[in-house]
Formats: structure tokens, sequence, C-alpha cells
């Protein structure tokens, strides 16, 4: 992978998210719920930890992540500047990665306000923070496999509408999948279990690194690069 | 410098294009000519690597599509159907991204993006963004794209799109000066471009090649022999009977009367000699007037419009 012409396609895409409406609308109710659930939560439970609040932010990305990926291949299909990248001497996994991590760096951009959170965590109480880091991990290798399933799910239509809609419901399987496994006994409710994200994110969000979450989120993320890859592939035949 | 060999293209069981051969060599502008539908666009898509063919074999430079595609990507310039540009961007923003994909070495990227800029009048509109610019500027920033990594091969699908017919001149003159070094594909369905820029011409028609000649053969072969427009001073019976005892002249046809004393004729010769100096000497012998004589060429219109409309009372 040439680092040049991937930086130019991470640049061009944050670029995109930056100088676009929607990019301004998906911040500002992000900022807005975000802060609403640190007050509501931190007033409360008095604890100096972002457990609850990263819980929280997952379930906002799940309805958000649809809305910042949707537009990643579909924008370019329906633009036709897919053409401009197809014929240019770009392979499709910098193609690929390259939007991936742009739209993981518009999110990084989103989350520089937890910071602000984080200022007023080590002003007013005396945090850990090894378990802070581990929320942090578990929060960005979440949103992160969000963003690379909702990539894929960009790939496969030039439709915006069409492709968060699937995003959002693959992501809600994901998701109640797991609640699903709470109700049923035995290895299929293991199996069930174990497929949800939000099983392997939990673990991260009360302090704990455990690495067969790692390798199921890594797993998950390069999953939805290379069906994105093999979409993209297909297409040129 | 692009060879197409039996390149065939099917959807299901339609055939977009159907064994098309041709060869275009170096430094040459070939024109690609055809109704809507007829297969143009997935030729050029074929060649610059967006689309795999089902069968056939198309080189570019030397290198396959399907087997080296990304060599061939460093050696094309390609201007899509519709010119793939972002409206976020201005066109310098722009013309920077297109120079990292495009492998602009770092060291000339400004030279080289002030170069096109220059080349396609869009200096003072570097800041703005696509976005809000014309149809025409639009066209043009597609233009520069396919320009700035300087291709040895240029492949542009409708390239006079959108613009007003003085860029439309511009366009052309700037196409017809960089063909030098460059090879050039154009498709276009505007007959009068084809005839002005290209060198060779094709006409595809239903997926299939219906005529590849040079533009000046296509219009002679298909005219049989020649015909001549006349306008003389002098009375009409006479001057048509003289006319018709000029050799090499196979028949008259008066058109009338054009103003006081000139009557137009159409002459249709056979096609073996060249008629118009007896023709004057004939004029001046019987004393009248020689007011026009041109030659009426068979417009790349006729020629295409025979090729590709079925004649539907056979």
């Amino acid at each position: 992978m040439n680092s040049r012409k991937l930086f130019a396609i991470v640049r061009r895409e944050l670029g995109a998210y930056l100088s676009s409406p929607l990019g301004y609308i998906v911040m500002f109710v992000y900022f807005l719920i975000g802060g609403f659930f640190f007050w509501l939560i931190t007033t409360r439970s008095h604890a100096a930890s972002m457990t609850y609040i990263f819980q929280n932010f997952m379930f906002i990305f799940l309805l958000v992540s649809p809305l910042i990926t949707m537009r990643l291949w579909s924008e370019e299909e329906k633009n036709g500047t897919a053409e401009l990248l197809k014929t240019s001497p770009l392979t499709i996994w910098e193609i690929v990665v390259g939007k991936y991590l742009g739209a993981c760096s518009f999110f990084l951009v989103m989350s520089s306000v937890t910071l602000v959170y984080l200022a007023f965590i080590f002003a007013l109480g005396n945090p850990d923070v090894m378990p802070l880091f581990a929320n942090y991990l578990g929060y960005f290798l979440g949103v992160m496999a969000f963003f690379s399933i909702g990539l894929f799910a960009s790939t496969i239509t030039e439709n915006q509408i069409v492709s968060a809609i699937v995003s959002f419901f693959v992501l809600l399987l994901l998701w109640v999948i797991g609640v699903a496994g709470d109700g049923v006994s035995g290895p299929a409710g293991d199996f069930l279990k174990y497929v949800s994200i939000m099983s392997h994110t939990d673990d991260f969000f009360k302090g704990i690194i455990d690495f067969s979450h790692v390798f199921y989120l890594l797993s998950l993320i390069f999953l939805g690069l290379f069906l994105s890859v093999k979409v993209l592939e297909s297409k040129r035949s | 410098m692009i060879e197409v060999k039996d390149l065939t293209k099917t959807y299901g069981t339609i055939a977009a294009i159907d064994k098309i051969n041709f060869t275009v060599p170096k430094g040459s502008i070939l024109g690609l000519l055809g109704p809507n539908g007829a297969g143009k666009t997935t030729t050029m898509r074929i060649l610059t690597t967006s689309l795999a063919p089902t069968s056939g074999k198309a080189t570019v430079a030397g290198f396959d599509v399907v087997t080296s595609p990304q060599e061939v990507r460093k050696r094309i310039g390609y201007l899509p159907e519709v010119p793939p540009i972002y409206s976020e961007m201005t066109i310098i923003s722009y013309l920077k991204f297109v120079a990292d994909i495009k492998e602009v070495p770092l060291d000339k990227k400004a030279n080289r993006i002030g170069e096109v800029l220059e080349m396609l009048d869009l200096e003072k509109m570097s800041r703005r963004l696509i976005g809000h610019l014309s149809l025409g500027y639009r066209q043009r920033v597609g233009l520069a794209q396919a320009l700035l990594h300087d291709p040895e091969v240029l492949i542009l699908d409708e390239p006079t799109r959108g613009l007003d017919p003085k860029q439309i001149l511009e366009i052309r003159k700037l196409i017809k000066a960089l063909s030098g070094q460059r090879t050039i594909i154009l498709s276009t369905h505007i007959l009068p471009e084809v005839s002005s820029t290209c060198d060779d011409v094709i006409i595809i028609d239903q997926g299939k090649v219906v005529a590849a000649d040079s533009v000046e053969n296509l219009s002679q072969r298909l005219a049989g022999g020649k015909t001549l427009d006349l306008e003389i001073k002098g009375p009409a019976s006479e001057v048509s009977k003289a006319l018709e005892n000029v050799t090499g002249v196979a028949a008259v046809k008066s058109l009338g009367r054009e103003s006081k004393g000139v009557s137009r004729f159409e002459l249709t010769t056979d096609g073996t000699s060249e008629v118009r100096e007896a023709l004057f000497h004939c004029v001046v012998k019987n004393k009248w007037v020689l007011y026009q004589l041109s030659p009426v060429g068979v417009s790349l219109e006729d020629v295409f419009l025979k090729l590709t409309t079925k004649d539907t009372t056979a």
C-alpha cells in the first residue's frame, strides 16, 4: 500500500465530512446527546469513570454510524467519481482502507469532545487510568467495527438511503442477537452471545482488556473491509 | 499504441459490444462514432480498465488491460461521460488530490497543476468550489484531471459535452494540439467534431463496427462519383445541353434560376477524371459567366445515417 495515495484518500474523505452539512449535523447531535448523557450519568452515579457513558455512546453510534458510512462508496458511484478511482493506479485495498480510515478519522474528530469529559473527571475526581484506557479502546474498536460494516453496506448500492438502512439493520441484528442469547440456554445461546458486538465491548467498559474481545473486533473490522474489497472487485466484471 | 482484438462484452445474453477490432497508431486521433447505446462507452470503459471484457483482448501502450491494469492506468488519462469531480472541493484541492493518486512526482506537482490550469484557462477559478461552477467549467476540470499526469494515451468520452460553441472550438484546438505526442480516442455524436479533429473514424452500431477508415476516405467511398454545384449566367437550356457534352460528366440536373439570368445546376461526374477544368473552358468558350463551381462532399452525417439506419422498407 502506497502511503501517499492512501493518505490522499483519507484526507479527501475527512475533508468531505468536514465540508458537508451531514457531518456537522451528526457532530451536533452527538455533542448534544453525549453532553446530556455525561451530565445525567455523572451527577447521578458520582463515579469518576466513562463506563456508563461509553455504553450509552455505543447505542448512539448504532443509530449514527449508518449516517456516517452510507456515503462512503454509494456517493462515488452516484456522482461518477468511482470511475476516477477505478481508473487511477490505485489498488482496491488502497481505496477501501483509505475510505475506511477517512471515516475513522472523522470519528476521531468527533470523539475529541470526550476530552472535555475527561478533563471534568480528572478535575473533580480521582480516576484510575488503566480502566479509562480500556474504556477508550473498547469504544474505538466497537465504533470502528460499526464503520466497517457500514462501509460494506455502502459498496453494495449506489443509493445512500438503502446503504444506511442495510447497515442499521445489520448493526441492530448484531445488537439484539446478544439479548436473544441471554434467553436461550446451552451452546446455541453461547453462540448468539458470541456473535453479538455488545458482548465483546462490555468488558472493555468495565475496565478489562481481554484479547479474545480485541481479536473478535479486529476480525469483524477485517471481515467488513474484505467483503467491501470483494464487492468492488466483482463490479469490474 | 492501442490494439483491440475481438473485444466482446455481454450482459446476460445481450452483447453490448460484439467482436470489435481496431488499432490506433501512436500520435493519432481516433473518433468513435455511434448512436446512443451503440457501445462507445463500454469500449472506453474496458480500455480504461474500469470494466472487464467478457472475451477478446485489448492492449493499451503495450499492456493488457486485464492482466496488467495498473500499468495501463499509469499511462492513460480518462474523461468519463460524467466528469468525475467532487463538488465540495476547490479546483486546486481537487487537482492536488488527483496528482497524489495518479503518481505525479512530488517535485513536479505544483508546476504540473499550474500548467494544466493554464492550458484549460482555469487559473482564475482555481479557488472556487467545483459545485459552484457551470457545466462548461466542470467539463474542463474533468479534462484537467485527465491531462494532469501527462499520459501517453487520452480516452475522452464526449469531451465537448456541455460546452458553448466558443469553448467547443477551444477544446477541439487543444485536443488537436495534444495529439502530437499522444494517442487519443474520443467518442462523440457531434459529427463535425470527428471531421474537424480526428484522423480516423470508427462507426459503431449495436455493438458492431460498421465502418472504419480515415475521415476523407469514408465520405468519399460512400459518395460514389463526385457531385458538383454550379451557377452559370447564360440561357439555361443551352448551358445544360453544353454541360452534358463535357467529357466525364454523367448527369446534369437543373436546379432552376438563382437570380436574373443565373441558373443553378447539379452535376454528377463518373468519378474517373477531373472535369472542373473542362467545365470552365466550356463556359468561357460560350461566353457565359461562371458564378460558382464547388464540389459537394457527402457529409459524415449522410454516411452515419446510411450505416446506422435500418432500411425498413426492405
